[in-house]
């Protein structure tokens, strides 16, 4: 339920109150930790919207939810190693069809809503299969062909065919986080911004573009939180941000991208930068079956033309990393072994034209009008007019971006695709024939269907990396997409926080941390 | 007296419905799809066809401005598209701290705008009208954004006076008044601009005129001439001003809601707008026109209390 927070009204005397503040405002001194030493006070960029598992998405929302839901198996924050969760542990059939998972006993929903068990599962994952639920990852759990409860602590999932890789759709996030039958059922519509979980906190209030509010949940299976709760403010400005973590008002800031922000929040007083890899990479794609981009000399031609570290260390500062494929290296099936690599070289790319015999080549790069997608691709049009291409860029709001891209007609688009480290999120989406528009495989590319088969079938974490590798060699010779910078997380925190760790999700989690003094 | 304002509820109901419909309309105008949004790197045709069929996109547009006039006149402005909360009561929500902050705003620049207006005008030409004519220049010409970010850096960051968080929701008039103080200064400082040059070319028109000279000759004093006769005579163009920039200081705060992070009608109209939640954008339009109306008959009435010849029958 929408609530809000309001200043009292004003009247006359409140005017003059007003008047006097203003006049005396040295009086007040600016409130240090008012909310008790156990609350935490995150940054968040934008508001939230919808808190439903099955149709959650943006990294907001994704964050309250990693507090209040848990999955079977879970990402460890640090490794990305899959490690239990509300499962205690799991066996596999040998046809490797057959997933079986032991539950977690006296494990109970928030708010009253009863004990946890394994029908909850089967509901969870049936609801994002059904298609009246229009869930937004329901192609994640497309091999699962049927769910069992042989009693109330165990659950067998049964799929259509082996997929080694299983386990990831089935980690804590969006898909993988297991929702109450009862809750779900009861609360109907009204359930997309009251969720009920069984995590180490429980969802207390939203005010409108303000501030989000989560509790501990004294009774969490792994023990007590040390806060005694979480209050996430809407703060968009980064500038402003900052100035209020350093002035104490916030402890944490999530979403930290601007580059000038990043070095005065490097520099300033009592504030720890953290910073890892993330799970995607931002890309050019090349719709190949437009024009002269169907020759795969032009692509080449175009990732050489593209001065890449340059814009990783000019207009980023060096605030990311530099991309072999769209995979990187926080993903456990990552290899670039053998990958090639197409260094800056404008010569090469003018042969490579000459050679495909394009001139005249009219390209436009279109992307969303939000920072920095928005300001990047003007270095990068500058890179391809240097080699004879007459590349523009076009700008568009991201209602009629969304639009334009799932319509399969761009000849380029830019498109960064943030997940779980789950090969098949960025793998899937981009190069599979099954996202073709109004998909994000944007390039229309048709030759990766059998690879990401193959990896599916593959027996380990060993085999899965071989194949994924002959994989990413692939597509990077053909180059449908260009990946242009590995993306990099930032996180600050002030200094009486301590336990924080920062993921590679693009989500903040802050269930491990204390307060310092409290 | 009844007459008149059975014809303004009428012109209300009139402008109400003309304003929502040309919102409806445009919105739909304007390319993007609510489900598209929501689905968006996971769209499938087969999903995007269920979660249209689930919002009532699939309808034909006449039909579906059938379906929403007529949930609209029994008060039902439909659900989020996006929250699925019921769309009134999220506009709802934003309206009190987008009013508290319009009204602390204009106390403020009421407090500043009106007095150095008159005394510009009273000492035109002196260093005093130099001084408050080019504070005022500055006022309109330095963006609000700008300014807000200034206000940060020196008062709340340098200084330590404020918090840089615009509204807090933790209990208490002062701490609420608190964080209100640096937002409130800042739009009531860009709207005092407007109201200082106004006052001060109303008051100098108004001293300029026989009537003044006539009450100088019978030798009335200074002070009555100027907040008797000249300053009751220039307060009609002023509460006009006044009025117009209240209703813009509703809807365009926003950009002082984002600097100072505070929420507000103006964010939450834009969030609305750019997620196409047509649900959120009507609601939010219907509540800020209603608001601008209703002050404009406010004033009218308020013109009439001062200037008897205005008065309605």
């Amino acid at each position: 339920m929408a609530e809000t927070s309001m200043a009292p009204g004003f009247g006359r005397r409140a005017w003059m109150g007003g008047a006097a503040a203003l006049a005396f405002g040295a009086g007040f001194g600016v409130p240090v930790m008012a909310q008790g030493a156990r609350t935490l006070r995150v940054r968040f960029g934008s508001d939230i919207s919808v808190l439903d598992p099955a149709r959650i998405f943006q990294i907001e929302n994704q964050s309250i939810a990693g507090h209040i839901y848990n999955g079977l198996v879970q990402y460890d924050q640090r490794t990305n190693e899959i490690v239990p969760d509300l499962a205690t542990g799991h066996e596999v059939s040998a046809d490797g069809t057959v997933w079986t998972f032991r539950l977690r006993p006296n494990v109970t929903w928030h708010k009253n809503y009863g004990a946890f068990t394994s029908d909850d599962v089967k509901f969870s994952f049936e609801r994002v299969l059904d298609p009246a639920t229009g869930s937004l990852y329901r192609g994640q759990l497309a091999g699962l062909k049927e769910v069992q409860t042989p009693d109330p602590l165990t659950v067998r999932l049964v799929l259509e065919a082996p997929n080694s890789g299983f386990l990831h759709k089935l980690c804590a996030f969006n898909q993988g986080w297991i929702v109450s039958r009862r809750a779900v059922t009861e609360l109907g519509e009204r359930y997309t911004m009251n969720p009920i979980g069984t995590g180490p906190f429980m969802f207390d209030r939203w005010t409108t573009g303000n501030e989000v509010r989560l509790v501990a949940n004294t009774a969490y299976f792994g023990g007590a939180p040390a806060l005694t709760d979480i209050i996430f403010r809407v703060v968009r400005d980064e500038t402003a941000a900052a100035i209020a973590l350093e002035n104490r008002e916030l402890d944490v800031f999530f979403a930290l991208q601007s580059p000038d922000v990043i070095e005065r929040l490097r520099r300033a007083n009592g504030v720890t930068l953290l910073d890892r890899p993330a799970n995607n990479t931002a890309n050019l794609v090349l719709n190949t079956t437009a024009g002269p981009l169907a020759d795969v000399r032009v692509r080449r031609a175009m990732i050489h033309a593209l001065n890449r570290k340059a814009l990783i260390d000019g207009f980023f500062r060096g605030t990311k990393f530099e991309a072999t494929s769209v995979l990187t290296s926080t993903f456990q099936e990552f290899s670039d072994e053998g990958v090639p690599r197409y260094p800056y070289d404008p010569d090469r790319a003018r042969a490579l034209l000459r050679e495909a015999g394009v001139s005249n080549f009219r390209f436009e790069i279109t992307t969303v009008g939000l920072n920095p997608f928005d300001r990047f691709p003007v270095p990068l049009a500058n890179d391809l007019q240097q080699v004879g291409i007459q590349a523009t860029v076009r700008v568009l709001e991201r209602g009629a971006y969304v639009q334009a891209r799932s319509s399969g007609n761009l000849q380029s688009c830019i498109t960064a695709v943030v997940g779980p480290p789950d090969p098949d999120s960025p793998l899937v989406t981009l190069y599979h024939t099954r996202s073709h528009p109004p998909g994000l495989n944007t390039s229309r590319y048709n030759r990766a269907d059998d690879l990401l088969a193959e990896a599916a079938r593959a027996p380990d974490l060993a085999g899965r990396r071989a194949v994924y590798n002959r994989l990413l060699r692939q597509t990077m010779e053909d180059v449908p997409v260009i990946p242009l910078y590995a993306d990099r997380l930032f996180i600050a925190h002030g200094p009486n926080v301590q336990g924080f760790v920062q993921n590679s999700l693009f989500t903040v989690n802050a269930s491990p941390v204390s307060l310092r003094g409290a | 007296m009844l007459f008149y304002l059975a014809r303004c509820a009428a012109q209300l109901i009139v402008a109400l419905v003309g304003i929502v419909t040309v919102a409806f309309f445009l919105m739909r105008a304007i390319p993007g799809d609510p489900a598209l949004y929501m689905l968006g790197d996971f769209a499938t045709a087969e999903a995007l066809a269920t979660l249209r069929a689930r919002l009532g996109l699939d309808l034909p547009v006449w039909q579906q401005y059938g379906v929403f006039l007529l949930r609209a006149a029994q008060g039902d402005m439909g659900v989020s598209v996006v929250t699925g909360q019921p769309a009134l009561a999220e506009i709802w929500a934003a309206v009190p701290p987008s009013a508290t902050l319009a009204v602390a705003g204009m106390a403020i620049a009421i407090c500043f705008g009106v007095p150095l207006g008159i005394i510009a005008a009273v000492r035109q030409g002196s260093v005093v009208d130099l001084a408050v004519m080019l504070l005022a220049l500055g006022g309109i010409s330095f963006p609000v954004f700008w300014l807000g970010l200034v206000a940060i850096l020196t008062l709340s960051h340098a200084l330590g006076l404020f918090p840089a968080l615009g509204a807090t929701s933790e209990p208490g008039f002062w701490k609420g008044l608190h964080h209100l103080a640096l937002p409130a200064l800042v739009l009531g400082l860009s709207v005092a601009a407007y109201i200082a040059r106004l006052t001060r070319s109303a008051m100098l028109e108004i001293l300029g005129q026989d009537f003044i000279r006539v009450a100088r000759a019978m030798g009335v004093p200074e002070r009555r001439i100027v907040w008797h006769l000249a300053f009751r005579n220039a307060l009609i163009p002023v509460l006009a001003v006044i009025g117009v920039t209240f209703a813009w200081s509703l809807g365009n705060a926003i950009l002082v809601e984002a600097v100072f992070s505070r929420p507000g009608l103006g964010s939450t109209i834009l969030k609305a707008i750019l997620s196409r939640d047509y649900q959120l954008v009507q609601a939010g339009v219907l509540v800020l026109a209603a608001a601008v109306v209703l002050l404009n008959t406010a004033l009218d009435l308020i013109y009439g209390a001062i200037d008897p010849r205005l008065r309605r029958t």
